[in-house]
């Protein structure tokens, strides 16, 4: 049950009325709340339910354990324990396959023959977010940052509310937990503002990112030797687009549903290509892993306290495995290893006496930006790329032009220039126009919304290409 | 002292947001009504969806007797042309 389709519109329209019409029965409400997340991930696959209902008892009793009397070192080695139950849960189904492909590689350029078989297991939608999130909740309660809960009923939805279950945003439990202890207010939102965030990710989806997959960026991508120097060139930016309006749309409709239900998430995107420095884009783009990243990876791993080499390898070790966390494959963790690269070198230039010298001035601001921008491009080309060998073949392909004569279609450039207004156009407006229609009556705010809606079914394809970051 | 600007009763509840949700839904089942009639045609295999699939049909047959139905596919049609979508 993907967002833009009709399966979630419906499915949207009667949680709407049924949460709110229990609003004041708020334990009867947060059962609903998890029967309808459940029934939203068993759209999928039922028999992972289990999976989720295991996730969320072992957050429940680890927390109740890190949280109480015992001594501190008792408390670690079962917050210990939770996470590398957690973790295995993931590395069982995402990685293992992938672990057992590189020893029987080795094993055979050794000569050796271990009888060993791949597990081939379906991986579940949404393990990983839900590894993040139960993890976020364990470690919370460890470092007291919030008190161990005592509603199993809060843990599991916690883990599973439906707008955040599938692809984010990562929401940290201090943030969403104490928004489950009481009836919601509705004059907390602004109506205006949600309706065009849920309106303007399904523009960002339906019409910017289904277009330049499908016409363009997918095509190219499968086999690139057959296409021109310029069209690959062109793909990479394209792709660059589109995974910024799949993504952010897919955050954007997940938090304007949440804020209609009633409960606030974190904002997960801030113009991203707007970065100056690759330090900079990570505050910008998929904030909330950056924060998770920066929290529970980075900081424990020493952070940036122990001199400048421990700094330079915990960043690598951070970003190579925020890179292997996308998928078990080789170009994700090249792509982490190019980040990690970058944000030590980001790190050393900013506090270099060069930087405090030169580095604020106009002219490095714009040279900044577009070596940021366009490295950032650069590294999604090993991210889009199927395998190690495509990359490659793509990039010869830019190097010799195949010979081929271009063959863009004509709407890309404007798709990317559309693209590129998502990133210019100040995040205030939207504020300001949502906070205008919380002013006008419904007959205005119904003309509104079904005035963007109509030009949004007249102008997406008819077809579509499956949302990126549900594959993670 | 100015006070400060309240925001009307519809945009703070949770009932006008629904009726302003619903709205827009149906005003664009009655432009589009035939992504429905699929959707619902497709899922009724045992006949258990009939009475809804009947009252889509009947939007359907409304939107088009109005000409609704026919300026929403004609615009549809108009842009996949003009941004070379052969395939809609």
């Amino acid at each position: 049950m993907l967002f833009p389709t009709i399966d979630f519109g419906l499915f949207f329209a009667f949680s709407l009325a049924l949460v709110w019409s229990l609003n004041s029965h708020n334990t009867l409400k947060k059962v609903v709340l998890l029967a309808l997340s459940l029934a939203f991930y068993a759209s999928w696959n039922w028999r992972f339910l289990l999976l989720l209902l295991a996730s969320g008892a072992i957050s429940y009793f680890v927390g109740l354990y890190v949280d109480g009397k015992a001594r501190r070192p008792f408390r670690r080695l079962a917050l210990g324990l939770g996470v590398a139950l957690d973790l295995g849960i993931l590395a069982y189904f995402k990685y293992l396959d992938f672990f057992i492909a590189q020893f029987l590689t080795l094993a055979h350029a050794l000569g050796l023959n271990p009888p060993i078989d791949f597990v081939n297991v379906t991986l579940p939608v949404a393990i990983s977010f839900l590894t993040f999130h139960a993890i976020s909740y364990i470690v919370d309660v460890y470092r007291g940052r919030l008190a161990a809960s005592r509603s199993p009923l809060d843990i599991v939805l916690y883990i599973s509310f439906f707008p955040h279950l599938v692809a984010g945003p990562i929401v940290r439990a201090h943030e969403f937990l104490p928004q489950l202890d009481s009836p919601r207010r509705a004059g907390d939102f602004s109506f205006g503002e949600n309706m065009l965030l849920i309106l303007g990710g399904l523009f960002k989806k339906m019409v910017i990112a289904n277009y330049l997959a499908v016409r363009f960026v997918d095509p190219v991508f499968t086999d690139p030797t057959q296409f021109s120097r310029f069209d690959l060139i062109v793909a990479v930016y394209a792709y660059a687009i589109q995974i910024y309006a799949d993504f952010s749309a897919y955050t954007d409709i997940a938090i304007g549903v949440a804020a209609l239900l009633g409960y606030r998430f974190p904002q997960n995107f801030n113009q991203p290509y707007r970065a100056l420095g690759i330090g900079d884009f990570w505050r910008r783009w998929h904030m909330t892993l950056s924060r998770w990243l920066r929290d529970y990876l980075y900081i424990p791993l020493g952070g940036n306290r122990h001199g400048a080499l421990a700094t330079a390898r915990n960043l690598m070790l951070t970003m190579l495995l925020g890179g292997l966390w996308h998928g078990a494959n080789w170009t994700f963790l090249i792509w982490g290893a190019m980040h990690g690269v970058a944000l030590v070198l980001d790190h050393a230039w900013r506090r270099s006496a060069a930087f405090a010298r030169f580095g604020s001035g106009p002219i490095a601001r714009v040279v900044d930006w577009a070596l940021t921008f366009h490295f950032v491009c650069f590294a999604w080309l090993f991210f889009r790329s199927p395998s190690l060998d495509a990359a490659t073949q793509f990039i010869a392909g830019v190097w010799t032009d195949n010979g081929a004569p271009s063959t863009m279609p004509m709407i890309v450039l404007p798709l990317i220039a559309c693209g590129a207004v998502t990133q210019i156009v100040p995040p205030q407006t939207r504020v300001a126009i949502g906070a205008v229609l919380d002013n006008r009556g419904p007959a205005v705010q119904v003309a509104f919304g079904f005035a963007l809606l109509y030009f949004i079914v007249v102008m997406a394809p008819s077809a579509s290409a499956p949302f990126i970051y549900f594959q993670f | 002292m100015t006070a400060l600007p309240q925001r009307p009763a519809s945009s703070t509840s949770p009932w006008s947001w629904a009726r302003v949700v619903y709205a827009v839904f149906a005003l664009t089942v009655f432009c589009f009504p035939g992504g429905l009639v699929d959707w619902l045609d497709e899922r009724n295999v045992s006949g258990w969806l009939a009475a809804p699939l009947a009252i889509a049909r009947g939007v359907d047959a409304a939107s088009t007797a109005l000409g609704v139905k026919a300026v929403g596919q004609g615009l549809r049609k108009w842009f996949a042309q003009a941004v070379g979508d052969a395939d809609t």
